[in-house]
């Protein structure tokens, strides 16, 4: 009992980064117009980013304060050098580009960081278990659901609460309005993906203690964050964590018993899901 | 009798209830109008007639048929056609094609669908070439769709309409966006279809209306307010108060 | 219409001349998966980014009964086909159901669906390793072992994918596919059925993407994992658009170009992604509209050139 219930947690951790993952494209996909393919390397250079400053300071704490934000300024930078001259144009070349920019982020790191993975512990104070009463679990999973919780909840409270977050939210529904309202769409799109660009670059940080890293992070993610999407819906923060939580949980559900599986269920509840409800969890198309 | 039918015909989107218990009788062979301010409720009512979304509540009836809930594309093949207000055509096609694509899809058989090249199907061309010259199009036949003129436009919308061989036009203001002089040739191609179809026609220009129009219908806020033929239209007070300071007079 | 069709024949002949055979028969043979995937990218409008689910699929099945059961080289590609045009039925009755980016995002997330069961059912597929021991049969006294007669087989095969998809573009369903690129709502109201006739195209280059996937793994005598990753399925976007996506042969100039340079450089170079990355980015911001455009608009500013 106790050990299925540290399975559900285990998931519900993974689940809530899986929905930082896909609110985060969300976001980029919603409000761009984009179809993002290289949100999966920046989940990894998030990571990457982290594993080395925390080396290079030896401090955790600075180390997944700073790397987050140098993955938001790269996003900055890749909507403002290339995306924005793209908005005119189809989805295939916008594919193309952030298909092209996965390639080069996940091959750079392999030339920065070796091909081979490496693991990285939790800092001091969060090795270590804490009892539950029903079981023991490693404190720095349960960190990981306070700081994906807090980071879902700001973005939330960004989104709802604050002028500029009623705008964005504006702009993934009607982006003739917003710009008639006499907005800077551009500013809004590059404020856009580099948010989105921060959540993944966070949610990549956070992974590091508990997976470590290895070049191929990224691409695993995207396919992860796509059936959020999918099932989530663009734009909707209560689907991408609903859907977050039904994969991340049922990942964990099914890897305790059959390992080999643990992947490839993700995707099959993706499709078993859209089998009975082809629009996703929320109706949307 | 009445080709087309609603009974109690109700479109809500959430608070908005744009067709409200809309009961109307359109009979063969005749051109029946429907008017109405903006946002009266006709472009959705026709919406919900050519199925491109399900009514909330109510019955659609077509030749004594329910077609209530029947997919858009299940309706051309029933022989109702529609054009649209905003013209939406196949801009990379030529004029022919735009029309050939439509006279193909309520052909009598889709047999070589996926190997007789297009140019083979004489009956489907041909019902192709009579639309584009029922709207006085032949000429440009060979012409892309997104190099023509608005006017133009508006004619090929009408072929496309005509290609499907309908027994029911629904005409969804043809005359948009037109010069006077453009809406007098519209107005007549209009006139001459009159009698070869029944037509359902949305207008705004009432000089239009009330010069080809057997009957009509007047919409409301969504509801239907009055009915009749052109002369009791134009006495009826309530009309009358439902268009002052309205779009048209 | 008829200068393309000379240009390929005598490309056929010549191409064994330049390149090893091996590479010759990989450039036609990624040219059908193109043809398959142009059908649903450039006609239909529909931006799938799962090819190698169905191309990687076929080369499996076909592939285990080749190298078990021994069955004969036309049964194998009729199976590939087959398993081909089945697997995107099953992909595409998901996918055709949404639009826009959510279409190109499932095409991707089923695509990993299958990559990580093939990655992961190493007793059937050898997972990370590949399926290897693929015989080329010998069919009716020929011995396809020689890569020339090999090419010679792939080749008569393009071709007659090409003629069928260029009967199939011609026909009434290619004006219905393209009618729904250009404008989808005015297709259905005229009275198609849109998210079958998307299906249709699916299954159609479904099956050319399996026939393809089979071809493959004769010629290399392995199925290796990325044959079904999105690796795959990127490439093949990729020479498609490189190509033009606006024409029957866009495709297989793509597929020419692709491979004769990513077989070119991938061996010089393990980082070879990372050319290949650049070159989406660069072509993207300088140069879209693919070759066959590029070309076009050399061929304008040179005679514009010599009016001067």
């Amino acid at each position: 009992m106790s050990f299925v219930a540290a399975q559900i947690l285990n998931g519900i951790a993974t689940g809530m980064l899986y929905a930082l993952m896909g609110l985060g494209l969300s976001l980029i996909t919603g409000i761009l117009n984009i179809p993002n393919f290289a949100h999966g390397a920046l989940f990894a250079v998030g990571a990457y980013l982290l594993a080395s400053a925390a080396n290079e300071i030896g401090n955790f704490w600075i180390a997944l304060v700073v790397a987050p934000l140098g993955v938001a300024l790269l996003g900055l930078a890749i909507e403002y050098v290339g995306i924005r001259r793209l908005y005119a144009v189809g989805h295939d070349y916008q594919l193309l580009f952030t298909f092209g920019l996965a390639l080069i982020l996940s091959e750079s790191i392999i030339l920065i960081w070796g091909p081979v993975g490496y693991s990285y512990l939790p800092p001091p104070i969060l090795r270590g278990g804490l009892d539950l009463g029903f079981t023991f679990y490693p404190k720095y999973r349960l960190f990981v659901m306070v700081m994906a919780g807090l980071l879902v909840l700001v973005t939330w409270l960004f989104l709802e609460k604050t002028r500029y977050g009623a705008i964005m939210r504006a702009g993934i529904e009607n982006k003739e309005m917003v710009s008639l309202l006499g907005i800077d769409i551009h500013k809004l799109f590059t404020v856009a993906f580099a948010l989105g660009a921060y959540l993944a670059g966070i949610a990549g940080a956070l992974t590091v203690p508990i997976r470590g890293v290895n070049p191929g992070m990224g691409v695993d993610m995207l396919g992860i964050a796509f059936v959020v999407v999918a099932l989530g819906g663009l734009g909707n923060l209560l689907g991408a964590i609903a859907a977050g939580l039904i994969i991340g949980v049922a990942q964990a559900l099914v890897a305790a018993y059959w390992t080999e599986a643990s992947t490839v269920v993700i995707y099959a509840v993706m499709a078993a899901v859209l089998l009975v409800r082809p629009q996703g969890l929320f109706g949307i198309r | 009798m009445a080709i087309l039918e609603t009974k109690k015909l109700t479109k809500a989107f959430g608070a908005l209830t744009a067709v409200n218990d809309v009961s109307l009788a359109v009979e063969a062979g005749t051109l029946h109008s429907i008017i109405g301010p903006n946002g009266a409720g006709k472009t959705t009512l026709f919406n919900l007639l050519t199925g491109t979304f399900p009514p909330s509540s109510g019955r659609i009836l077509y030749d004594g048929r329910d077609i209530t809930g029947t997919p858009a594309s299940r309706i051309a093949h029933l022989g109702l056609a529609r054009s649209y207000q905003r013209t939406t055509v196949f801009p990379a096609f030529s004029l022919l094609d735009n029309v050939w694509t439509a006279a193909f899809a309520t052909g009598n058989s889709w047999s070589g669908l996926m190997w007789r090249r297009t140019d083979r199907y004489p009956e489907v061309t041909e019902r192709a070439r009579q639309a584009l010259s029922d709207v006085g199009l032949s000429s440009k036949s060979n012409q892309l769709a997104r190099e023509i003129s608005h006017g133009e436009h508006r004619q090929l919308e009408l072929a496309i309409a005509l290609a499907a061989a309908p027994r029911v036009l629904l005409l969804d203001e043809p005359a948009a966006g037109l010069s006077p002089d453009e809406t007098r040739k519209m107005v007549a191609l209009v006139r001459a279809l009159k009698g070869r179809y029944t037509i359902v026609l949305i207008e705004h220009k009432m000089d239009i209306i009330m010069s080809v129009s057997d009957r009509i219908s007047v919409m409301h806020f969504g509801s239907l307010i009055a009915e009749g033929t052109p002369e009791e239209i134009q006495k009826n007070p309530e009309v009358r108060r439902a268009y002052l300071g309205g779009v048209a007079a | 219409m008829k200068r393309p069709f000379i240009l390929i024949l005598v490309s056929i002949f010549l191409l064994p001349l330049v390149v090893r055979p091996a590479i010759a028969s990989e450039i036609w043979i990624f040219a059908i998966f193109g043809l398959g995937l142009n059908l649903l990218l450039g006609y239909t409008g529909l931006l799938s980014f799962g090819q190698s689910t169905f191309f990687g699929s076929a080369a499996y099945v076909a592939g285990w009964l080749l190298k078990f059961y021994g069955i004969n080289a036309f049964l194998a590609l009729g199976i590939g086909v087959g398993v081909g045009a089945a697997s995107a039925a099953l992909v595409g009755y998901l996918c055709v159901q949404r639009s826009g980016l959510y279409f190109i995002m499932l095409t991707f997330a089923l695509n990993q669906l299958f990559y990580f069961t093939a990655y992961q059912w190493t007793s059937v597929t050898g997972g990370e390793d590949g399926m290897p021991g693929i015989p080329r049969p010998v069919l009716l006294g020929i011995d396809f072992k020689d890569p020339l007669v090999y090419y010679a087989f792939v080749s008569v095969l393009f071709l007659i994918s090409l003629y069928a998809m260029k009967r199939i573009v011609e026909s009434p369903l290619g004006k219905i596919l393209q009618a729904i690129r250009e404008n989808e709502i005015r297709a259905e109201a005229v009275g198609y059925n849109v998210p079958r006739f998307k299906l249709l195209a699916f299954i159609i280059g479904g099956a050319f993407s399996g026939l393809a996937g089979v071809l493959y793994a004769m010629l290399f005598g392995i199925v290796p994992l990325e044959a079904i990753s999105f690796v795959f399925s990127g490439n093949v976007v990729f020479a498609t658009l490189i190509g033009g996506s606006g024409s029957l042969y866009g495709p297989v100039i793509g597929s020419f170009v692709f491979i004769w340079l990513s077989e070119s450089v991938s061996t010089l170079w393990a980082r070879w992604p990372l050319l290949l990355g650049m070159a989406f980015v660069i072509v993207v911001l300088f140069l879209r509209g693919g070759i066959v455009e590029a070309w076009s608009r050399f061929w304008l500013w040179r005679s514009s050139k010599q009016k001067n």
